[in-house]
């Protein structure tokens, strides 16, 4: 929340309005769901309402002006979501108690960023942006480690700024689609993909927390609770996962594997 | 100035609070009337969250403020907390991300033209770092989960 704050943003009648249309439209389609193999995959309100959203940018309805203003009304919008996450983790406290190892453990979790990404950057060919783009799922703190380490014009921050961008207008709508799918089709519990689902993104964690709840509805509360958990772990303990952990490990496998494949080129 | 702020956040929430009643209408037909005062309460810890990261001197984002204070009036341990949990379930967490989500849209329609730039190896690479992300956690929680005997 920046201190400079910008007055009047509640005079926009036609942003808040367009949006209030957008809701009540996206909401009264609703949920809607369809297998993929053994999977499934849910498609929410949210989704659609990030889309629409996307289209009217692209209309005459909304100047490049009303874009920069509803900026700092997402900061609010996630201030009511954390509020009721908190009134949704306050009676399960105990059982977040109880949780609280798992809970901590899975947040080197996003190692696997390292592990499942980098390789694959490798083998496609992409240098030293590897390192900014495989280190973390490239949220505000990460991108700000990168550009202070490596500057913004080095490859690195290349990297990181890629996959920032990605994140920004497509991670909400890809987890949304990867998280009931895979809760579907691999043997995990949904409370573990719950925990999951706080990536450290208010945004990516309703999306991916709410096909889990559109696909267990009976573990509304624990999905909730969990999820809110460990997003709000994310958020205080992220930064320093990157830093000491997965940015010395990202920088020592990068060397490793891109040693291994020039030196088979050269061969 | 803080009375300013106050003034300004407080009608951004009841625009944003207008909408979630709407989404929570319309998508899970939970009537405004008997949503309104968990909505209320939902308004009046995020604008509480909001004034102690301005008057509290320490760098601490003011989501966690307001994640805090609705765990601490929700607790078991506190009284009058069934009427808080009882009105706020009133409220969908859906119903709420959904107005984040227009209005992100609408925001991320800038970068548009930044992510259409992207080449098909960072979509590839990008994918593959959400999917690591939350795989990876997912398998570490599911570990723990059983080594605890929870799940």
């Amino acid at each position: 929340m920046s201190s400079e704050i910008t007055y009047g943003l509640w005079k926009d009648w036609r942003l808040h309005g367009l949006v209030l249309l957008t809701v009540a439209a996206t909401e009264a389609i609703g949920t809607y769901s369809f297998n993929v193999g053994p999977g499934v995959v849910m498609l929410l309100p949210m989704l659609y309402a990030l889309i629409v959203g996307l289209i009217l940018y692209f209309t005459p309805l909304i100047k490049d002006r009303q874009s920069e203003k509803a900026e700092p009304l997402i900061v609010l919008g996630v201030g009511l979501l954390l509020a009721k996450i908190g009134v949704v983790i306050g009676p399960s406290l105990p059982e977040i108690i109880a949780a609280g190892p798992a809970l901590l453990l899975q947040e080197l979790g996003n190692l696997g960023t390292v592990f499942l990404a980098l390789p694959v950057a490798i083998l496609l060919g992409l240098k030293r942006e590897t390192i900014g783009m495989t280190h973390s799922v490239a949220r505000e703190p990460n991108v700000g480690l990168i550009m202070d380490k490596y500057g913004i014009n080095s490859p690195e921050g290349r990297g990181v700024m890629a996959v920032y961008i990605f994140g920004t207008v497509f991670g909400a709508v890809f987890l949304g689609v990867i998280s009931g799918f895979l809760a579907t089709i691999t043997p995990l519990d949904p409370l573990s993909f719950a925990m999951a689902s706080g990536i450290g993104s208010g945004s990516m964690m309703a999306a991916a927390s709410g096909s889990l709840i559109a696909a267990y509805p009976a573990l509304e509360t624990q999905i909730v609770a969990f999820a809110g958990a460990s997003n709000l772990l994310s958020l205080s303990t992220g930064l320093y996962v990157s830093m000491f952990i997965a940015l010395p490990l990202t920088e020592r496998l990068y060397n490793v594997l891109s040693a291994r494949k020039s030196g088979r080129g050269e061969r | 100035m803080l009375l300013r702020n106050i003034q300004e956040w407080t009608l951004l929430l009841l625009i944003f609070g207008v909408a979630s009643l709407a989404a929570n209408w319309f998508g899970y037909d939970i009537m405004p009337i008997s949503a309104v005062p968990g909505m209320l309460v939902l308004i009046a810890v995020a604008l509480l969250g909001l004034i102690l990261q301005q008057i509290i001197p320490v760098h601490f984002p003011s989501v966690a403020y307001i994640a805090i204070i609705g765990v601490l009036i929700s607790m078991p341990w506190m009284p009058g907390s069934e009427k808080i949990v009882e009105w706020t379930s009133q409220v969908e967490l859906l119903a709420l991300t959904t107005p984040i989500l227009a209005y992100a849209g609408i925001v991320i329609g800038r970068s548009w033209t930044d992510f259409m730039k992207l080449g098909w190896k960072t979509i590839i690479v990008a994918s593959l770092v959400m999917i690591g992300t939350f795989l990876g956690s997912a398998l570490i929680a599911e570990l723990v989960l059983r080594l605890q005997g929870i799940i």
